[in-house]
């Protein structure tokens, strides 16, 4: 009889748990290189208690749980910022930062120039070429990042030949979903799994940014769906409720 | 229920976005005005499962774990050292720089301060000012009864004065330069000054090494595009109002469950 409960609470848990992951979307809604979540949820079975003195096929419980959080990594929309330091990746491929915690990845090429004239993240964190961080020269202007990401600078008084500076390292990897958000845009990879170099198609677009992908269409029906299931559910709940109860009362009328 | 704080986290952020935005609007027409943007990032993860938790003795591990977010967080609000346009004014105390490089000026507590404002004015001693009346580096002085001032594309500032026949070389302005623009810290009318973030001054000649060559008659505008502005308003105005469904969607959610109990 509790099993209804049960079933239900298990549903309610999870529920709280989607609208966590939506909560967490629609408030990234505007931040660069974001990538959306999506939960996963699957049915938990369990066997029916036995000891019950119930009659009938021996029936199974399903419970619901939440087994995962998705990354969805689809690109979202290029935005123009003229800004000659904003990167934005075309393409299946991340940038890698050098962070105190090790190297992370990420698609937020919101990028600066720190006092030591290094190339880093808006937190601060190096951003990797492909030999090492880039280091600019104080009397460099011009900043020019190409398609492949090679990095060229106008030195001092020369106005006619370019410098180079390094070329932006870029990664993918086989399996993008074994990654782990590890916040401030950026992602970790677990033990284990390497990064590859990034295909030779991808195109790095410079004076653009990538805006989050989160749809807030999507996000919004994600929650109204949400919202009313655990209404539907809280319910449902009050139902087995008031049935539990009405049995009690019931049977407890002791006959006059 | 964490989905109330991530969303007010997200309320938040959008709140500065159009603080950030508004200022950028109030000062579309202030000279050398160059546009901020608000830059968000991700708040911590909680790893509910981890990916790569071994789930059997036989060494079977979780594919995908499940991590709850905690919303957003603002940052840095960058500012975007585009060149402005330049507008002709036809003042002869109207500099723009075309470039680079930024004016040095004295503050009456003997610190220097860096501009891209060139509305400059003369002041009683004959000297070159902001319109505060903060000196511009290197002190200028301008002899009276000196007429027609040009100042050329390497700063240099002549003058014809009375009684002689060829223009007399004043002085020569300097640019100074920073290997992160980015990180100056405004300190208000139009001024900025040195961060640890922003490097050491340099200071050099105009029209030389990059530093950017001057227009006398000119005034830089503000970088700020009203078309980026407003689309940006608008997303920030949508995303607020989306995180303030968020926060009616919890509280559905948990006057439902408050109303299980009868």
């Amino acid at each position: 009889m509790e099993n209804a409960v049960l079933v239900g609470l298990s549903r309610q848990i999870a529920l709280h748990r989607e609208l966590e992951v939506v909560a967490n979307n629609i408030a990234n809604l505007n931040t660069t290189g974001f990538k959306s979540d999506g939960s996963v949820f699957e049915e938990f079975l369990m066997p029916a208690a036995r000891a019950s003195g119930f009659q009938g096929p021996d029936r199974r419980l399903s419970y619901v749980q939440d087994r995962a959080t998705w990354h969805n990594l689809n690109p979202g929309t290029i935005q123009q910022t003229g800004n000659p330091l904003d990167v934005a990746i075309d393409g299946d491929a991340f940038l890698v930062v050098q962070t105190a915690r090790g190297e992370r990845y990420t698609r937020n090429g919101s990028l600066q120039i720190n006092a030591q004239g290094e190339l880093v993240t808006t937190a601060g964190d190096r951003v990797l070429g492909d030999n090492g961080p880039i280091q600019f020269q104080a009397t460099d202007h011009s900043i020019s990042i190409n398609a492949d990401g090679t990095i060229t600078v106008r030195e001092g008084a020369n106005t006619t030949s370019d410098s180079a500076r390094g070329k932006l390292r870029l990664v993918r990897f086989e399996r993008v979903q074994q990654l782990q958000k590890d916040g401030s845009s950026m992602f970790a990879a677990p033990n284990g799994v390497a990064p590859l170099a990034a295909a030779a198609n991808v195109r790095v677009l410079q004076g653009s940014i990538e805006q989050s992908n989160v749809r807030g269409v999507v996000e919004m029906a994600r929650m109204i769906e949400v919202t009313r299931t655990y209404t539907q559910i809280a319910s449902l709940l009050q139902q087995a409720n008031d049935q539990r109860r009405s049995a009690i009362e019931k049977l407890a009328e002791v006959p006059a | 229920m964490r989905a109330l704080h991530t969303a007010a986290t997200g309320m938040m952020a959008q709140e500065l976005s159009v603080q950030v935005i508004s200022n950028n609007i109030a000062n579309m027409r202030t000279t050398g005005y160059k546009r901020q943007r608000a830059e968000f990032q991700d708040l911590l993860y909680e790893h509910v499962s981890r990916i790569g938790t071994q789930t059997s003795t036989q060494g079977n591990i979780l594919p995908v774990g499940i991590d709850l977010g905690g919303g957003v967080r603002t940052v840095g609000t960058p500012r975007i050292m585009t060149q402005g346009t330049l507008l002709p004014t036809g003042n002869e105390f109207d500099v723009a720089i075309r470039g680079d490089g930024l004016f040095k000026i004295l503050l009456p507590d003997g610190t220097f301060a860096y501009t891209r404002d060139g509305s400059f004015q003369m002041d009683a001693q004959g000297r070159i000012v902001t319109p505060k009346g903060n000196v511009v580096q290197p002190g200028i002085t301008i002899p009276p009864n000196s007429t027609s001032i040009t100042i050329n594309a390497q700063g240099q500032v002549s003058a014809q004065v009375a009684g002689q026949t060829t223009p007399q070389v004043l002085g020569q302005l300097t640019l100074t330069r920073f290997v992160n623009k980015a990180g100056l810290q405004p300190i208000g009318d139009n001024l900025f000054v040195e961060t640890p973030a922003s490097g050491p001054p340099q200071d050099g000649t105009p029209n030389t090494d990059g530093y950017g060559d001057l227009q006398q008659g000119n005034l830089e505008q503000a970088n700020v595009e009203a078309v980026t502005e407003i689309s940006d308003l608008i997303a920030a105005q949508r995303a607020y109002e989306m995180n303030a469904k968020v926060i009616t969607a919890s509280d559905q959610m948990l006057s439902a469950t408050a109303q299980m109990m009868r």
